[in-house]
């Protein structure tokens, strides 16, 4: 289960994070996800090391959690996307699925013309549309 | 003796591994069959046999075996946790705990010493999942946590000694489907901070069952004669039965209270603060920050939970400017909650209010907080949300205002008092800026001394509620600007600072400050000084005893917000006028007093090269007098080079400057002593500075300032002065007039020369007829012979000219190797040369020496600005000669061997014989072939050999006389004679010039001067 998603400015301020658990982490998966800026930084500063290729955007797995694997997904616009979720096995067919259909919905918010560049997404349909795209998580892996 | 007794110790060393090894090997080859063949029935065993296969395979060094073994005897034993039912389920868990983590730290090691760092990392975390899940029961979960905790904790250590020794770090790809682990997870840092959070499970479990245990009352002294039985992971209680000792069986719930009773001795917050350190530093050293900044986060936390509240703040604020920058708000809000709470405790008044003015500006939204948070997790801030910001808000300006009635402050000693007041300061780079930011904008950006400018003070905040302001004061660089506003709603504070007093106060309706609204205040001040006007500070007063000092910024200039630029809000500009609000500046420069003085120059020129040229410069005072007036001298390059820096073309040298400022003089209307030594007189080449005398209203001064060109050139003359209107120097300011002029320094004359041989005489000179290249070969003049220099000088300038003289000067070094013959005298009374006029002057050289390269010296010519024709006022040079000298060139010096002269009269008459001479003389010592011919011409006959050879005696003369009828009259040209030298196979021609005669139809009758003085007289 999805328990969590954020976008990620290219300055590492969050664009937008919300987090779909019952119970009342949020402050923790925040932090999650920050420190998990620090290892995209250290994917995206050594490609070569991180064995990632040219105009790859998935970055695969950040870090283990307790609880939690993070993933993260860099777009050509140095936007980070973040996933965090409570299921331990999953399948990077799947990941890269979700991203692919986040960036989608995030390219759609942002070219809303009231949207400012740079500005937290607020846009109650990409809200709505996330939540759809998470709840799908897992189940329709084919998208 | 000790060779041989070390070469025996080594053998018998090895006599002993031998046999051990051999002994090894069949014991663990016993067992291994043992293992293999399952003679056994239980799975305790079965991991015995395991493990002791593996430890004699390690004995053997066999690290692939021991290592299959080891696993073996792991994975038996994790079957047996559901299976097994030997001892009481708590102690039966710990045992298997105990046991697992034995092996689990043998197979760690191998792996990691084997370098397989990748394999072992994946073993660990096999192994945490497998355990993780392995809780217990419920008052006994501490003891999971502490085992979980010393798992990472192990694994962390043995992880940190094999990169210690081994950098081979894994170069594979990370975090993909073919490699799931990722970076962190080869760092140690990553294992400390997991076992310092399990850790923390464990303190809080443990805390929990503690005070079940006190609940309930049972502790009793039996738990204190456990001690841990002779294996792994079991525990008894001793029995001591006098001399006898005997060791009983435990049941769970006294394993429990025994495992309380060992626990309560340990200090966990001290554990966990050293763990989180190692992991702090660990990130920080990898550039991890955000992780390092949670670990940091924790870890403070850890000490403000044990009242350690220095090391605590010292830690968030580091943190805290993290989450600042990256904008993290709710990060952020929680460690200010904590921080705020700190400042609390240690009763730092001005803090408090910083961290809680900054939580209330926080762009925190109810919205956000949907999820709401649980108090445990929230920090002391509370939850996220705009009320929770209002309640923070109220807070702290309730403490400001004195009031009473929050309980946050009424439980501290927080107070702000008049002794105590508080005073906070906001600049740029403050986080303080959300809650006050003041904007000053000038209308203009040039403004007059003494008449009012407008400008605009514009003031915004982010704090959820409106804020009243009591008064504001606006503070400039020129203090006496300075001015407060009133608010009028409020009653004028009774007690105004005394350095208040005097200050213009305005009064405002009202003060208000609304959420993310600009409060735009217009006033006028009324600058007296000349220079920049900049407003520095605008304190708002906002309490009794409270004060925001808020460094001021251009709208202009002005950065975003930091984190409310990332929300999505109205964004307006800080003042009415959009066009203000981008080019605002917080600085105007205010104008200097209009000049009342003129300044005058005399003169334009243009200025002739070498004269000493006069500009007269006049000062005259319209209405201001001038005290310590200050005359500055510039003279600068037109093109805007430096001061007269030499040209890339030119080599530098001291003639370097082509124009020179000699100095300032003719200072009219005063003496020179006038000057005292107090007063400064300064010149260089091209400045100068020059004290102007105290001048009352209405005077006039001037002096001349004195320039010399060395090479003609424009430039541009800069005079500036500087004068104070007061004589009080203090308070009056200093007035500048300038005036610029460009001034043409002209070349006066232009002086040619030209050389010419006697009038029909021609001498061989054999480096004119040689094939050479005439570039590189002076001109010649012949040995001996005369030859006529002719100079000549042209005005060149737009004045006319006076002529003193004009001669041939040697250089100092060189003498005179010729014979010269000046043509007239020195003195030339009235050669006065008007604009393009031409003076020639005429001199005679006779060579005296062969040489290839003799000096003729110069031509020095003396002349001065004729003054008969122009105004002595406006006159602008003095009558000094001016000496001009101009290099005659180099000449080649050498023996004509052959002179050929015509001889004839100087005019003919039609019809009348003449006799045409031809002389040809040798000069040397050698018999000369001449060939000779004439061609015939028209208006002549004449008598003689058209062409013949002769032979020229040495040292002699041969004259080849004609006679000549000429025929017709007018300018006629004579028969040409041209003769060929031999030996040098040279000819040559008298020029047509020398051979022309002018034939009169009759004999003239000239009159001559004398003749006609004569007749006068005779009338």
């Amino acid at each position: 289960m999805i328990v969590c998603v954020a976008v990620v400015g290219h300055q590492n301020n969050p664009l937008y994070i919300q987090s779909f658990t019952e119970a009342d982490d949020a402050l923790k998966l925040h932090h999650i996800v920050h420190c998990s800026l620090d290892v995209v930084d250290e994917r995206v500063n050594n490609p070569k090391k991180s064995g990632l290729t040219l105009n790859e955007t998935f970055l695969g797995l950040l870090y283990p959690a307790e609880n939690y694997k993070v993933y993260g997904y860099l777009t050509n616009t140095k936007v980070k996307f973040i996933l965090v979720t409570t299921d331990l096995d999953v399948r990077d067919a799947d990941v890269r699925n979700f991203f692919r259909r986040f960036h989608a919905a995030y390219v759609d918010a942002v070219s809303n013309p009231f949207h400012v560049p740079g500005k937290k997404i607020t846009s109650r349909t990409f809200a709505e549309r996330v939540s759809n795209i998470v709840k799908s998580f897992g189940f329709n892996s084919v998208g | 003796m000790m060779m041989l007794l070390g070469m025996l110790t080594c053998r018998l060393a090895s006599a002993f591994a031998e046999l051990a090894n051999v002994y090894y090997r069949d014991e663990g080859r016993r067992i291994r069959t043992r293992v293999e063949k399952k003679s056994f029935n239980s799975n305790e065993l079965n991991v015995r046999y395991c493990f002791k296969v593996a430890v004699y395979a390690e004995f053997r060094r066999d690290w692939a075996e021991a290592w299959r073994f080891y696993e073996d005897a792991y994975h038996t034993l994790r079957e047996m946790v559901g299976t097994s039912n030997r001892l009481p389920a708590v102690q039966r868990l710990v045992e298997i705990k105990t046991v697992a983590e034995q092996l689990h730290f043998k197979i760690s090691t191998l792996l990691l010493h084997g370098g397989k760092t990748a394999e072992a990392v994946t073993w660990f975390r096999q192994h945490n999942a497998s355990y993780k899940k392995l809780v217990g029961l419920v008052d006994s979960v501490f003891l999971h946590w502490e085992w979980m905790s010393r798992q990472f904790l192990v694994f962390a250590e043995l992880l940190e000694t094999s990169a210690k020794t081994s950098h081979g770090s894994s170069t594979l790809a990370v975090g993909t489907a073919d490699n799931p682990l990722t970076e962190w997870e080869f760092q140690p840092a990553y294992y400390y901070q997991y076992a310092a959070h399990y850790l923390k499970e464990k303190r809080d479990s443990f805390e929990i069952a503690l005070s079940m245990l006190e609940m309930t009352d049972k502790i009793d002294s039996r738990a204190e004669s456990v001690v841990p039985s002779i294996y792994m992971g079991q525990f008894a209680r001793l029995l001591d039965e006098g001399d006898k000792v005997s060791m009983e069986p435990l049941i769970d719930e006294e394993y429990i209270q025994y495992a309380i009773a060992q626990g309560k001795r340990f200090q966990d917050s001290l554990e966990i603060v050293v763990l989180l350190r190692r992991a702090y530093e660990s990130f920080s050293n990898l550039k991890a920050q955000r992780m390092a900044s949670l670990c940091g986060f924790q870890m403070a936390r850890e000490y403000f939970s044990q009242d350690d509240f220095g090391n605590a703040k010292q830690l968030l604020d580091e943190i805290a400017h993290l989450y600042r920058k990256e904008g993290w708000v709710t990060l952020l809000w929680d460690v200010l909650g904590y921080l705020r709470e700190c400042s609390r405790k240690c009763n730092a008044v001005k803090e408090f209010t910083e961290y809680s003015l900054e939580l209330a500006a926080l762009p925190v939204f109810s919205s956000f907080g949907v999820q709401s948070l649980r108090s445990k997790e929230c920090g002391p801030a509370g939850p996220a949300s705009f009320a929770q910001r209002e309640v923070i808000h109220q807070e702290v300006f309730g403490l400001v205002n004195g009031e009473t009635g929050f309980e946050t402050i009424e439980n501290s000693n927080l107070k702000i008092t008049g002794d105590n007041p508080l005073h906070l300061e906001t600049d740029l780079v403050s986080p303080l800026r959300l809650v006050l930011l003041a904007s000053v904008a000038f209308h203009e950006q040039i403004i007059k001394p003494g008449l009012p400018a407008m400008i605009t003070v514009s003031l915004l905040s982010q704090l959820p509620l409106t804020v009243n302001i009591d008064q504001l004061e606006v503070q400039f660089n020129q203090s006496e600007c300075n001015f407060v506003i009133q608010n009028s709603e409020r009653p004028p504070s009774a007690t105004i600072p005394n350095g208040q007093q005097g200050r213009r106060v305005e009064n405002a309706s009202s003060l208000a400050l609304v959420t993310n609204k600009w409060l735009r205040l217009t006033y006028a001040v009324i600058p007296e000084q000349s220079g920049k006007l900049e407003c520095i500070y605008v304190i708002a007063k906002m309490g009794p005893h409270f004060t925001i000092c808020c460094g001021a910024e251009s709208p202009a200039s002005m950065e975003d917000l930091p984190l409310w630029k990332f929300e999505d809000r109205v964004e307006t500009f800080p003042t009415k006028d959009p066009a203000l609000a981008f080019s605002g500046q917080k600085a105007a420069q205010v104008e200097e007093p209009d000049p009342q003085v003129d300044l005058i120059f005399g003169a334009t020129g243009p200025a002739l090269v070498g004269e000493r040229f006069m500009i007269p410069v006049t000062v005259a005072s319209k209405s201001h007098p001038i005290f310590s007036g200050e005359l500055k001298i510039n003279l600068v390059d037109v093109k805007g080079g430096g001061l007269f820096s030499p040209r890339e073309a030119e080599p530098f040298s001291m003639d370097s400057h082509h124009v020179e400022l000699l100095g300032v003089t003719g200072l009219v209307g005063q003496d020179e002593s006038q000057l005292g030594p107090d007063k400064m007189k300064k010149i260089q080449r091209s400045f100068g500075l020059v004290s102007v005398p105290i001048l009352k209203d209405g005077d006039l001064w001037s002096c001349k300032l004195e320039l010399k060109w060395y090479r003609p050139k424009p430039i541009m003359l800069f005079v500036s002065l500087g004068y104070f209107p007061d004589s009080n120097e203090a308070s009056s300011q200093k007035v500048h007039v300038h005036k610029s002029l460009q001034i043409e320094g002209k070349t006066p004359v232009l002086i040619s020369h030209q050389f010419m041989l006697p009038f029909r005489e021609e001498p061989l000179l054999l480096s004119r007829i040689k094939p050479l290249a005439v570039s590189d070969q002076l001109a010649s003049l012949p040995l001996k012979e005369t030859s006529i220099l002719i100079v000549s000088v042209k005005n060149c300038s737009e004045v006319p000219l006076q002529l003193q003289s004009m001669s041939i000067e040697m250089d100092d070094v060189s003498e005179r190797t010729y014979v010269l013959h000046d043509g007239g005298k020195d003195i030339l009374h009235s050669a006065h040369l008007v604009p393009g006029e031409e003076f020639k002057k005429v001199f005679t050289i006779i060579p005296e020496v062969e040489t290839s390269n003799l000096k003729l010296g110069s031509v020095a010519l003396r002349w001065r600005r004729n003054f008969v024709t122009g105004d002595q006022s406006t006159s602008t040079a003095t009558d000094d000669w001016v000496l001009t000298k101009d290099q005659l060139p180099d000449m080649c010096v050498e023996v004509s061997p052959l002179v050929i002269s015509v001889e004839c009269p100087p005019y003919a008459i039609l019809g009348d014989p003449f006799s045409y001479l031809v002389r040809i003389r040798n000069q040397t010592r050698l018999l000369q072939e001449v060939k000779f011919s004439v061609a015939d011409a028209q208006s002549f006959v004449l008598t003689g050999f058209h062409s013949d050879t002769v032979f020229v005696l040495p040292k002699s003369e041969h004259i080849i006389a004609y006679k000549i009828v000429p025929l017709a009259s007018g300018v006629q040209q004579l028969p040409r004679v041209t003769v060929t030298s031999v030996r040098y196979s040279a000819g040559f021609q008298p020029s047509i010039a020398a051979s022309t005669v002018f034939v009169f139809p009759s004999k003239p009758h000239f009159k001559t001067a004398a003749q006609c003085k004569e007749l006068v007289l005779a009338e």
